[in-house]
């Protein structure tokens, strides 16, 4: 799927990566956490090798990169609260008092109020993709993995949504890599844009970079934006 | 060619996955409030089916058995006979099929929908083991559960069957039950235990398999419950075989060397 891919993120830099659909962006993202491991070439994180990784060595990197999903993929079975305390309690040894403390500060920082007992079931799409959201943020992580995290949300949601990305990246210096077809927001909030193409980069640089460049697909993506 | 590689691959793959979860229950700390909870949904889920066809399995064999013995004046031993068929065979046969079209196929499509919407992925990234927090309580479930529900569709099998003779061959309860402790021996219960836990071995391992490769959203669900039901059927069939004959091996070997 991906193919000849050679990609330094900073600390502290948002990056989207954009790309046609079935191009290997969800594949790249699932590959720094483990979740799928590349047939060859290495992963650095943290002056880490960590592509050869067992389940078990992948705990700490998996506590420092938190990723929100593409689908909710919340537990059916959980309350909104249990779901968004869930990767606390398995990550860390922390009081009810401090999980308490962090559930509900991570759901205020994704404006959802009162839906703590609910199941996943008894809320809107749009607010599901929030509290996979807060589930992510509460566990503080370091970079932030985020697969289409606008996909079918309402557009308050949509810039509430891409506002937090900047904040969490500008206020907790969090490294933020957000796999998008949302060329518009890239422009906005981006330190940096990846255009990929059938697993390769195609185009990477600055916002400003992206919009002098030549390359088809890129144009493709530019004009969407000037034709909205 | 194509099919044979696949087949073994499946097999080779099912297998494997045994093996995580076997090493899973044995070297990992259990979740047991989640696998009394699986032990208690699977239970009560599938009571009123099974114990359905325990009773229907009961009467059928009554009547079967009946037909043959009226022929020669045998009715006392028709309690016995249908009975220790029901312990022995028809009893675990039909009830792991039952668990197969119901709690495998619901296994399945649970943990598919839960691969495709990335949930197993998402209890990964959060700092947690599949195996052990969504597949071994399941696993775990279905196995226990399987042996409540074999009891109470045997129970279920007794009485349809002492209500089909009463009605069918005239036979009352007493006389019904005068023979089995004499045909249906501690052998015999063994015999349908052990085929109970094979069959529910094969089934929890068929269907948490197929649900955690689960690829493809909703048509891939599809396909795994419905390889589930398929699979598990034929594997039942083949173990029922299996245990059989395996069985009468050591019997022969233990009688043969009896004093």
């Amino acid at each position: 799927m991906l193919n000849g891919l050679n990609l330094q993120i900073r600390e502290g830099e948002i990056i989207f990566i954009l790309g046609t659909s079935g191009t290997g962006k969800s594949v790249l993202l699932k590959n720094l956490v483990g979740l799928l491991t590349p047939d060859e070439g290495e992963i650095w994180i943290d002056n880490e090798e960590v592509s050869k990784f067992s389940e078990e060595q992948y705990l700490p990197i998996r506590k420092k990169c938190g990723m929100v999903f593409q689908h909710p993929a919340l537990f059916d079975s959980l309350s909104v609260y249990e779901n968004v305390a869930f990767g606390l309690r398995r990550h860390y040894q922390l009081s009810e008092e401090v999980i308490h403390a962090k559930v509900t500060k991570a759901l205020s920082l994704v404006n959802l109020h009162g839906v703590e007992r609910k199941r996943p079931a008894q809320i809107s799409y749009g607010m599901q993709k929030r509290v996979s959201l807060a589930r992510t943020v509460a566990l503080e992580p370091r970079i932030l993995l985020f697969d289409e995290p606008t996909t079918g949300l309402d557009p308050v949601t949509t810039t509430a949504v891409n506002q937090l990305i900047l904040d969490l990246s500008r206020e907790l210096k969090t490294t933020s890599l957000v796999v998008s077809h949302d060329m518009n927001c890239a422009l906005a909030i981006a330190d940096r844009i990846v255009v990929l193409d059938k697993g390769s980069i195609v185009a990477l640089g600055t916002p400003d970079d992206l919009k002098k460049s030549e390359h088809p697909l890129v144009k493709d993506f530019l004009a969407e934006v000037l034709e909205a | 060619m194509t099919t044979v590689i696949s087949l073994l691959d499946q097999m080779g793959g099912t297998l494997m996955f045994l093996q995580k979860i076997l090493r899973t229950i044995f070297f990992k700390k259990l979740k047991t409030h989640e696998i009394f909870e699986q032990i208690w949904k699977v239970t009560v889920d599938s009571f009123p089916t099974t114990a359905m066809a325990g009773f229907f399995v009961g009467a059928i064999m009554t009547v079967q058995f009946g037909l043959q013995l009226k022929e020669f004046g045998a009715l006392g031993y028709l309690g016995a006979l249908a009975t220790s068929g029901t312990f022995r065979e028809i009893g675990p046969l039909l009830i792991a099929f039952m668990l197969s079209g119901k709690v495998g196929a619901f296994t399945s499509a649970e943990l598919g929908t839960m691969k495709v919407t990335e949930q197993i992925d998402a209890v990964r990234c959060l700092g947690a083991d599949p195996l052990q927090e969504i597949i071994v309580p399941r696993f775990i479930g279905i196995i226990v559960a399987s042996f409540f529900l074999l009891a109470a569709g045997l129970a279920m099998s007794v009485f349809g069957g002492i209500l089909m003779g009463e009605l069918f061959a005239g036979v009352n309860y007493e006389e019904y039950l005068r023979h089995v402790p004499l045909i249906v021996s501690p052998i015999s219960i063994l015999t349908g235990l052990v085929k109970c836990g094979t069959f529910a071995l094969v089934l929890a391992t068929i269907c948490t398999y197929q649900g955690y490769t689960t690829f493809g959203g909703a048509k891939g669900v599809g396909r795994s419950v419905v390889t589930t039901a398929v699979t598990t059927m034929i594997c039942i069939v083949v173990m029922d075989w299996m245990t059989s004959f395996i069985g009468d091996i050591l019997l022969t070997i233990i009688r043969g060397y009896r004093p």
